[in-house]
């Protein structure tokens, strides 16, 4: 049995000391209740896990880690030179690190806290919403909540809870959920390859999955620079370009298993995205009937019916000069064409060229010998 | 940085400024403000505080008082929340990106000052810092509906300011138009297309209206109440968007073509054969005849016969004209 002696030194030597989160915390408090930049023998001072460290070349790193992670979290710690001869000191700004005052110009200008709250903060800003421009950004976080991805739906709740501290953007993202509902993918991706894919993009690194392309109906694997995510009409894609193709493709996430990211050498880029890459021009939506790298045909569409499906269909080809019940759309596969166009039932038929009025007279035919049969 | 060590500091970075305000708060409330549930908040708390018998940092400024349901704390370190990060500023850029694009161009300026209004409220990421790509380079979001922005913007105001529209619709089937008055409950986006769900006051009845098809609409004076009972999700099924009315079947095979996007979308498994069969709830007979025609020969109305025989006729006008 230990000695009354030893079990106090037995008891100190084995607890843990300050988490990650308190040394975080600790250099927080530390930098920001100085108004001036404090060098590292300072700060190691007032940080007690700093202390703890057992000499200046394990205390170094320590630092440097816990400093290169709170600014890749977004805390602005700013290294300068100070001092006679100049050494590294380190300073975190109130101004640059605390959230503005914000108030909604409608309410003549009192936040919801009290100006007691304020007197901590007088280097801090304030920031004026207009009610349309915070009603605006609450359907936003709304919006953005409802598609799917859980790692944005998380990053949007936590931009609305801090403006929340000032504004009542709350309640009004509690009425856009109200007001309006997004569909969104039914079996969405998991949070980890959201996760990964997230990393990936920052990092420039590689990916690898398995992919079930649905045109071929095949399972292959894939190693892909991923340039950017999507979400288009319903789902989430990924804009990716294979190893040793240009051509950028859209993978859809809920299509994707066995998600791996190359972890060799993460600081390093294994891909540069080009510099002439649009992700919002890769991703103009199009009608399945634009798709691939078939010459542009231009196909005459007479709209024999103004139905409601007709006439909203037909906006998205362009006017016939002469002929107002006519359009021209833009087709790069005409098989496709045919089959949405025969979705109209008629109300809308293809007049020109005469290649594209056969394809959809044999598909109409086609159809109804299928009905005739089963009759 | 630890995912774990990095969310718990996100959360602690909310919890303190709200509750160091000098007043006791609901544990549940406070749970549920910043998303977590109360033991959670509970463990946090003791994160903050366990020092064993280590020089306390900042803590031996801060006091926290827990009773069997309240919390509240004083402290004079992190009472502000911190600026936003920014993931937190892309996630809402994105959002209002999006909503921009359905946005009349008088209305993008609102959009475009909430974005710069947003942009200083940015934590200030000091030169030497890598800087993260700007969001819309690696993330674009956009529902690909169809339909006229300014319809949508007056259908909007209509939903929030809970006013009754005149709107000029084509259904779907129809040549031509009529104009009803509806008092818009809510917009559905699903698959491409905006929604309007309304009562329709010539009807007296639960609609709905495809954005596509409103080729009018009038915002009005009147104003009318949403009834307690009412919930959009009584009208979305499965991702489809569906009228109250109770619907019939239609029963569909659809061959092993095509049947493998269907089946994905529809989260079934396929037939031996590749194949599948699927039933819908079926609403409108035009809609039917629509959805198999768009697939040629690869969908085959089986149930009701009428639509089949609908469908029918209208390959036969097709063929003959």
């Amino acid at each position: 049995m230990a000695r009354a002696g030893n079990r106090k030194t037995i008891r100190t030597a084995s607890a843990p000391g300050p988490s990650k989160l308190q040394r975080w915390l600790d250099v927080l408090a530390a930098l920001l209740s100085h108004r001036y930049p404090i060098t590292l023998d300072r700060l190691r001072r007032e940080v007690p896990a700093y202390q703890r460290t057992g000499n200046e070349a394990t205390f170094n790193r320590m630092f440097e880690r816990d400093k290169d992670e709170m600014r890749a979290f977004g805390i602005p710690i700013e290294t300068v030179q100070s001092g006679d001869p100049p050494e590294a000191a380190y300073q975190l700004r109130a101004a640059d690190f605390y959230l503005p005052f914000m108030e909604l110009s409608a309410v003549g200008g009192s936040a919801r806290r009290s100006a007691a709250r304020r007197a901590p903060f007088t280097s801090l800003q304030t920031l004026t919403f207009s009610p349309d421009e915070l009603s605006l950004i609450a359907q936003a976080a709304a919006r953005v909540r409802a598609l799917g991805d859980p790692l944005l739906a998380a990053d949007a709740d936590s931009a609305l809870r801090k403006l929340a501290f000032d504004l009542p953007v709350d309640a009004l993202a509690r009425d856009a959920e109200r007001d309006e509902r997004v569909v969104a993918d039914q079996s969405p991706a998991s949070r980890a390859i959201f996760a990964l894919l997230g990393q990936a993009l920052l990092a420039h690194k590689r990916v690898s999955f398995t992919y079930h392309a649905m045109g071929a109906d095949s399972v292959r694997e894939r190693e892909v620079e991923p340039y950017g995510l999507v979400f288009l009409g319903s789902h989430w894609y990924v804009a990716a370009a294979e190893r040793g193709d240009d051509v950028v493709r859209n993978f859809r996430l809920n299509r994707m298993s066995n998600v791996a990211m190359n972890h060799a050498k993460m600081r390093t880029p294994d891909f540069v995205v080009p510099d002439d890459f649009r992700l919002a021009e890769h991703a103009r939506s199009r009608q399945a009937w634009e798709l691939g790298d078939q010459e542009v045909e231009e196909i005459l569409v007479e709209v024999r019916a103004p139905t409601g499906a007709a006439t909203a269909a037909a906006q998205l080809g362009e006017p016939v000069a002469g002929h107002p019940e006519r359009r021209c759309f833009r087709v790069r596969r005409a098989d496709t064409f045919a089959r949405w166009l025969l979705g109209f039932a008629g109300d809308l038929v293809p007049v020109a060229p005469p290649d594209i009025v056969r394809k959809y007279r044999e598909l109409a035919l086609e159809t109804l010998r299928q009905y005739e049969e089963g009759a | 940085m630890t995912q774990d060590a990095a969310q718990q500091l996100r959360r602690l970075l909310h919890l303190i400024p709200m509750l160091a305000d000098g007043e006791a708060h609901s544990l549940h409330e406070v749970a549920e403000l910043t998303g977590e549930d109360a033991d959670d908040v509970l463990k946090d708390m003791r994160s903050l505080s366990l020092r064993y018998g280590d020089p306390g940092g900042f803590v031996p400024d801060l006091e926290i008082y827990l009773e069997a349901t309240q919390v509240s704390m004083r402290t004079s370190h992190f009472t502000r929340p911190m600026r936003l990060t920014a993931p937190e500023l892309c996630a809402l850029q994105l959002g209002l990106a999006m909503l921009r694009q359905e946005q009349v161009p008088e209305e993008q300026d609102t959009a475009d000052a909430a974005r710069q209004r947003l942009s200083a409220a940015l934590a200030k990421l000091p030169a030497e810092a890598p800087m993260a790509a700007p969001a819309d380079r690696v993330r674009h979001l956009d529902f690909a509906a169809s339909g006229d922005r300014s319809q949508l913007a007056a259908l909007r105001r209509g939903v929030r300011e809970r006013r009754k529209l005149r709107v000029t619709y084509r259904r779907a089937d129809a040549v031509e138009s009529t104009t009803r008055v509806i008092c818009p409950y809510g917009l559905v986006a699903s698959r491409g297309a905006w929604y309007v769900v309304a009562h329709c006051d010539d009807r007296n009845a639960i609609r709905i209206f495809r954005l596509d098809r409103v080729e009018q609409s009038e915002l009005l004076d009147a104003r009318f109440e949403v009834p307690a009972s009412f919930s959009l999700d009584d009208i979305v099924h499965d991702g489809k968007v569906i009228d109250v009315d109770e619907p019939t079947t239609l029963r569909v095979r659809y061959s092993p073509r095509v049947a493998r996007w269907i089946a994905e979308r529809e989260h079934m498994a396929l037939d031996a054969d590749g194949s599948l069969t699927l039933d819908h709830p079926l609403a409108d007979t035009a809609w039917a005849v629509r959805h198999v025609l768009q697939y040629g020969a690869d969908a085959e109305v089986l149930e009701p016969e009428r639509t089949r025989r609908e469908v029918e006729r209208r390959l036969r006008d097709i063929v003959a004209s």
